[in-house]
């Protein structure tokens, strides 16, 4: 990792935060809680790729238990976060290139990787990370086919092309 | 404390993520209430899983106490129905009630047999004397001369009794001879092998007149001194008359094969010596 990965990851903290806990989490309200626009976990998919797990798994729960002071569910997104922290290792595991990551591209973005490689790999941490939090949501499996996995896609729907239009917008490179 | 560093250096992320997700679970069902509420019902539901296996093992786990209180239970229950059959004897003369007493007030009806319920842990087939060996002794109140018998037939005759364990003649040893009779038919005989087809016994002394045929039931007669009265004993698979023998010849099917006994019961005639004793004197006087 270089030197100047802080602050970069910082803004993206706070700014993600900001407008999952005061704008998005209104939509989740609106909807009765069908369809949940999560964008913070991008924060969790561009921490460094070369940071040790641990911390990436930290940082998911440190975004997730901010988000959890806004909507006020404690220990909800907190989970959801360390779980895709935890995730986001494996994923990036599968879909390392030839000789694996070497420090050249510090962060999981289509700046370095394209956007086809991006797509795959956000589409599959949103979808892992939507699965466990509306599972902790309901928090038993009783409701996995009628309640869980339909909120969870449509959720995923409706993120992934947020997510696509701001990492345009953004295009970070570190 | 080396070797910590080292698991948390392998295994760093995954023990921070159960870390994490321990903490969340603990702030979801101590804040939240649709959780806090989930999460009670799930763990009254696990622990009442939890506890019926618990209670299901503990069931299994004691079969074999209860098939040792069963197999007393049978035992007693043995001891009951033997003593009962040996009751009826008076009762076909003119008492017609078990208080009954004589003249004396001595009682009419006594106990006249203990059963023990006993394994067979030796068994031999093959020989000319077969024998049994029985996981109860002296110290279980085991005596010679004590009638083994299983819930479908007789098994054989105890002859040594070491503290733990006896020695039992086989029903398939030229020595066993059982006091028999053909139910139905008021005339007995001695039941005994023949040293030839371990399949098969012979039940002697049998007028030829009787119309005794394949399938009649052998059990043992009132005249045993070992056996209770009426134990089966065996089916009757031929019956013919000896050329110029007043007498059948009775082969019989034991009810109870001598290779499959297992488990089994130890009778003892209270009063077998004095009948004993008695029959010698009888012997001696003809």
């Amino acid at each position: 990792m270089k030197g100047n990965w802080f602050f970069p990851n910082l803004w993206r903290f706070l700014s993600l935060l900001a407008v999952q806990g005061l704008v998005l989490s209104g939509i989740s309200y609106n909807t009765d809680g069908y369809v949940s626009l999560l964008l913070y976990p991008l924060f969790i998919l561009l921490l460094p790729i070369l940071m040790p797990i641990p911390l990436v798994v930290l940082a998911g729960f440190l975004i997730g238990l901010s988000v959890d002071f806004f909507t006020g569910t404690l220990g909800l997104h907190a989970s959801a976060g360390a779980f895709s922290g935890y995730a986001r290792a494996i994923i990036l595991d599968r879909f390392a290139p030839q000789g694996g990551y070497t420090g050249k591209e510090p962060i999981a973005s289509p700046a370095y990787f394209g956007w086809r490689w991006f797509l795959s790999v956000a589409g599959i941490f949103f979808a892992v990370h939507l699965l466990w939090y509306f599972s902790m949501a309901y928090f038993t499996p009783v409701y996995f086919f009628n309640k869980i996995l339909p909120q969870a896609a449509l959720s995923w729907l409706s993120t992934m092309p947020v997510v696509t239009v701001l990492m345009r917008l953004f295009y970070p490179k570190n | 404390m080396y070797s910590l560093v080292q698991l948390f250096v392998r295994h760093g992320g995954l023990i921070t993520l159960v870390v994490t997700q321990v903490i969340s679970f603990h702030l979801m069902t101590s804040q939240n209430s649709p959780q806090q509420e989930i999460a009670r019902l799930s763990w009254s539901w696990y622990s009442n899983w939890a506890l019926e296996w618990r209670n299901r093992w503990l069931d299994y786990l004691s079969l074999r106490d209860e098939n040792i209180r069963l197999k007393m239970e049978n035992a007693r229950l043995h001891t009951q129905l033997t003593n009962l059959r040996a009751s009826e004897i008076p009762t076909r003369d003119t008492v017609r009630w078990q208080g009954a007493t004589d003249s004396l007030g001595k009682k009419l009806i006594r106990p006249e047999y203990v059963v023990i319920s006993a394994r067979v842990v030796g068994n031999t087939l093959s020989g000319r004397n077969n024998w049994l060996i029985l996981n109860r002794g002296a110290k279980d109140g085991i005596s010679p001369n004590s009638g083994v018998i299983s819930r479908s037939g007789v098994v054989g005759i105890v002859r040594d009794v070491s503290e733990h364990f006896s020695l039992a003649m086989s029903v398939l040893h030229p020595q066993t001879k059982i006091s028999a009779m053909v139910k139905g038919y008021p005339f007995y005989g001695s039941l005994y092998w023949d040293e030839k087809d371990p399949r098969f016994l012979t039940l002697s002394d049998i007028p030829y007149h009787l119309p005794i045929h394949r399938g009649d039931t052998v059990q043992v007669s009132n005249y045993s001194l070992i056996f209770p009265e009426g134990h089966p004993a065996g089916i009757v698979d031929t019956a013919y008359r000896l050329q110029g023998s007043p007498f059948l010849y009775i082969r019989v099917r034991p009810t109870q094969p001598p290779a499959s006994v297992r488990e089994v019961y130890i009778v003892t005639n209270r009063y077998a010596d004095e009948l004993e004793n008695l029959t010698r004197a009888m012997q001696a006087e003809q």
